[in-house]
């Protein structure tokens, strides 16, 4: 596809304009949440983001670190590396609008703040799916977001299970995981769980769990019914919005499967915020 | 129930208790992570410190500064937990911050009878509203994660640990 606009600029301009969205506009299904919410702070966190809106200011301090995760298809051409335009919207946006610069350059001995809020964290997928072999009516370029800030984000984590655990073993383990340490992550928490893969496939599927859209990834498999089992247990802990034991403790669970190794389980886990900064931009090529 | 109070003698702060609601109206301390090891290294290198904790609340907190206003919100004061014995034994009166705190730090509060508190967090655009003014005291070069005194209008709490060491 002819663009009058060349693609890197496309993308630029609609990953910035995701990024002001993600940290200025609450996403719909909080606000219904926040709507029947009505125990401590229940004011405050409905009138932070009509103020955030009205004032175009970040809902959160924390306006985190940026992750992306970007499908291209097969042999796409782009005028330069998708990292320099991604890392050129993030550092632009960022600096414009006053969101937090939240990462540091050496993290052991330093921590120094790199002041622009780079590098943002990229996970780069080539889709060769049948479809996208067979002809090229289906080529887009997909790019997800995540907003990630860091007190949730101190939450992820990552067992190596025995590969003979049952769900009921897997479960125990994310829910004693969760009861510990929920109420840091600014609930209700969204779960990405991923089983399976190896240690850094089950992490980075973990964060694709967060989303809501398909991932195209071979091999993938969506565990419907733990995932539905795990959001009622979850919001069982009673641990409520904001940790004070009101309201629901979790929005949302999502397990994915990955083939693994004969000896191994990893089990993965991601928890975000209430406030699910995740969003993507999709674009024909 | 909502109640107005302000820096004053430990004893008012202790007639709080765990689950209450509260609107805080005067100064606050912002310093984090990195604040705190500073602040540590600084005394044990100079002898002294450069700025007073006696007598302070610590908000727990890394701002930003968006269209021109100050945008602010608690972090999670458990990372704070191992340097609490020390910003407690220099005077500090009270904290506040996001989230549960660990033993150590229940048993700290209760020892010097410093209430901690939490503030509604992913909340920031609504807590920019209730700083009255700020400046930055110390730290400069730590951005996000300088020291800041704010002062504040209104900014509501909920005691999470109260004096005697109970919790919400």
């Amino acid at each position: 596809m002819k663009y009058l606009k060349s693609l890197k600029n496309i993308v630029y301009e609609l990953v910035s304009e995701k990024l002001i969205e993600l940290n200025t506009i609450l996403n719909k299904e909080v606000e219904v949440l926040l709507k029947n919410y009505d125990g401590p702070f229940s004011k405050e966190l409905k009138e932070n983001s009509e103020i955030a809106k009205e004032k175009k200011l970040p809902l959160c301090q924390d306006t985190g670190i940026v992750e992306f995760f970007v499908f291209k298809p097969f042999n796409l051409e782009l005028e330069e590396s998708i990292q320099k335009t991604l890392f050129k919207a993030v550092k632009d946006v960022y600096e414009k609008h006053g969101y937090r610069k939240s990462t540091v350059i050496d993290p052991l001995y330093s921590r120094r703040n790199m002041l622009n809020n780079l590098p943002a964290i990229i996970h780069e997928f080539e889709i060769a799916d049948e479809r996208e072999l067979k002809g090229i009516e289906d080529r887009k370029l997909e790019i997800w977001i995540l907003v990630k800030g860091g007190g949730s984000e101190n939450l992820s984590a990552l067992f190596m299970m025995p590969p003979s655990s049952d769900e009921k073993l897997i479960s125990t383990v994310i829910l004693e995981h969760i009861k510990k340490h929920g109420p840091n992550a600014c609930p209700p928490i969204n779960v990405g769980i991923a089983i399976g893969g190896t240690a850094d496939m089950a992490v980075t599927l973990s964060r694709l769990a967060l989303f809501e859209y398909e991932p195209r990834i071979s091999y993938l498999q969506e565990y419907n019914e733990l995932s539905e089992k795990l959001f009622i247990e979850i919001n069982q802990l009673k641990i409520g919005v904001q940790g004070l034991g009101q309201g629901p403790s979790c929005r949302k669970v999502r397990v994915l499967g990955y083939p693994t190794h004969i000896a191994t389980l990893p089990v993965a886990i991601s928890i975000d915020c209430y406030l699910s900064r995740v969003g993507r931009v999709i674009i024909d090529v | 129930m909502f109640d107005t109070f302000r820096i004053e003698p430990n004893v008012e702060l202790c007639e709080l208790r765990a689950g209450q609601e509260v609107k805080f109206t005067g100064k606050l301390l912002v310093m984090r992570d990195a604040a705190h090891k500073r602040l540590i290294e600084v005394e044990k290198q100079t002898g002294t410190l450069p700025i007073i904790l006696e007598g302070q609340i610590i908000f727990y907190a890394g701002p930003t500064f968006s269209n021109g206003k100050m945008v602010i919100g608690p972090t999670t004061s458990k990372r704070m937990d191992g340097f609490l014995e020390y910003t407690l034994s220099k005077g500090i009166i009270a904290t506040i911050g996001k989230g549960v705190r660990t033993q150590e730090a229940i048993e700290a509060i209760k020892k010097h009878r410093t209430p901690y508190f939490v503030a509604p967090s992913g909340c920031a655009a609504y807590l920019s509203e209730r700083i009255k003014d700020w400046r930055i005291a110390a730290f400069e070069d730590l951005g996000p994660e300088a020291i800041y005194e704010i002062s504040v209008e209104d900014f509501p709490l909920i005691v999470l640990i109260d004096c005697n060491g109970n919790s919400l």
